[in-house]
């Protein structure tokens, strides 16, 4: 590793398993000092990377309190988010609280608080989505939350620059317990995983570690210019239409 | 008939789309000249609709020249110019020749700079009563993303598309407003011998069921008819939409709106 982050303070939400370890692993391994949260306690080997905190980012008060105990950061990437499988009608008020609620509200409580101690500037990473963009069927609120993250991405980038960069990485298809949740309900997970599969112009699901490869370029300095956009990562999936692999 | 003592040209006439445009405008009481290579067109069939044929090779600058002319002529202005020529290569890059290149851009993209270039003054003319003249180009949701084996088709669209910005922002204060409609999967000519064709991969399967697969990834589950683009052209042709104008419209039954679909 070059060390690209040494010298740096990173938070990173939701950094116990899936995108967020992959992250919170190669940042420390590029030298950053981190700091990360979960609303599960820690995971054992966690503690020995980096400093964990359990915390409900859709909980203000609690995010403004874990805020008060972190003098400034340098990076911070907003991971922590939820799914709920469900379309518009069948999602309940809690449906909504607990999805909006992290996805959404939990990357503005994180911003509100964590903007002021971004001392000396900083970047700011909050991971989006492809199905903020275009929609995956029945993960209405999902998407619609992941929509919230784009927009607000752009409006932390204009009202905050100079100072502080903000982007937002859209993954497609991970290899997470969420793409796996997703296989679960198909009638036919084999052969559904091998459609998608064929969907993927690189012949693969994204793995953490991608994602963390363009997380850490948004981290650093090399991204000195990159501000208020979207940077999808995804295998080159929605470049394609949607038409079923082999049709044509 | 909203369309009353305006003119229209439509290239690409007597085509698939560009025959339900035209059969739509003059419906709404314009007066219409359908332009095309052969007054049969890709139909290889002419019914008498009231239009007036043009001869026309888009990709021809003396063609776009003499068109211009006899329009002058005829009505001294144009209101709606509707860009609606267009072919397509089913090959990848690899398989593309120089040739079949040239050939795409030079119809999809070339021809659509040459008819608006030779037109422009006309639908100045037509702009001149306070009303707004209207150019609707014809990109299509390939030019966003990309179906497997059609790589110069894509590339020509995506160009109509920056190609339609521009004369947005050049040719709005004059009073003309630019907009591409960007069809998805529509039942034309073009469209059967996409499933027929070569590249489609029918792969020994019939073409019914090769039809009802693409149907079936739609959220509205058909694909859409020449006259459901003709409708939107309608609109964006008529003084309804006379604050429309730079946009690229998708009408492709919600098929861009999905992620890939996972098989539940």
């Amino acid at each position: 590793m070059t060390g690209k982050l040494s010298g740096k303070t990173a938070l990173v939400t939701g950094g116990s398993s899936g995108i967020g370890r992959g992250i919170l692993e190669l940042f420390v391994a590029e030298g950053a000092s981190v700091i990360s949260c979960s609303r599960s306690a820690c995971a054992d080997d966690l503690s020995e990377l980096c400093q964990f905190s359990q915390l409900d980012v859709a909980d203000s008060s609690a995010v403004d309190a874990f805020a008060d105990s972190i003098e400034r950061i340098d990076i911070l990437v907003n991971n922590a988010g939820v799914q709920v499988e469900k379309t518009v009608t069948q999602s309940t008020d809690a449906d909504w609280d607990l999805v909006m609620g992290t996805n959404a509200k939990g990357v503005f409580n994180l911003c509100r608080a964590f903007i002021p101690k971004m001392i000396t500037g900083g970047s700011i990473i909050n991971i989006g989505s492809i199905s903020g963009n275009v929609a995956d069927p029945s993960m209405a609120l999902y998407n619609a939350s992941k929509a919230f993250v784009h927009g607000l991405t752009r409006s932390i980038a204009v009202d905050h620059g100079p100072s502080i960069r903000c982007n937002a990485v859209c993954p497609g298809w991970i290899e997470t317990g969420m793409l796996d949740a997703g296989f679960d309900i198909a009638k036919e997970p084999t052969n559904a995983k091998q459609d998608a599969l064929q969907r993927h112009p690189v012949g693969r699901f994204g793995k953490p570690a991608d994602i963390a490869s363009m997380a850490l370029w948004l981290a650093s300095e090399d991204s000195a210019f990159a501000s208020g956009q979207l940077f999808t990562i995804d295998g080159g999936m929605s470049a394609a239409s949607p038409l079923n692999p082999g049709l044509f | 008939m909203t369309l009353e003592n305006k003119t229209a040209l439509v290239t690409g006439g007597r085509g698939g789309i560009g025959r339900a445009v035209v059969r739509r405008l003059l419906k709404e009481g314009a007066t219409v000249y359908a332009a095309d290579l052969t007054e049969s067109g890709s139909l290889n069939a002419h019914d008498e609709d009231g239009s007036r044929f043009i001869k026309l090779d888009v990709t021809s600058e003396s063609d776009a020249i003499d068109t211009a002319a006899l329009i002058k002529k005829e009505q001294g202005k144009l209101d709606i110019l509707v860009n609606a020529a267009g072919i397509e290569i089913e090959k990848t890059i690899e398989h593309t020749s120089l040739e079949e290149w040239n050939q795409s851009l030079a119809v999809n993209a070339t021809g659509t700079f040459l008819t608006a270039k030779y037109t422009l003054q006309l639908l100045r003319d037509a702009a001149k009563d306070g009303t707004s003249s209207s150019i609707i180009n014809f990109g299509s949701y390939d030019g966003f993303i990309a179906d497997p084996g059609l790589a110069a088709y894509c590339a020509s669209k995506g160009a109509v598309h920056a190609l339609t910005r521009a004369m947005a922002c050049d040719h709005g204060p004059e009073g003309i407003r630019v907009n591409a409609i960007c069809p998805g999967y529509i039942d034309t000519p073009m469209l059967q011998s996409f499933f027929e064709g070569e590249g489609s991969g029918g792969q020994g399967g019939s073409i019914d069921s090769l039809q009802q697969a693409v149907r079936d990834v739609h959220p509205l589950k058909t694909y859409g008819t020449p006259e459901d683009v003709a409708n939107l052209v309608y609109w964006l042709a008529s003084d309804e939409a006379r604050y429309a104008s730079g946009q690229l419209w998708i009408l492709d039954g919600g098929l861009s709106a999905q992620v890939q679909q996972m098989h539940i």
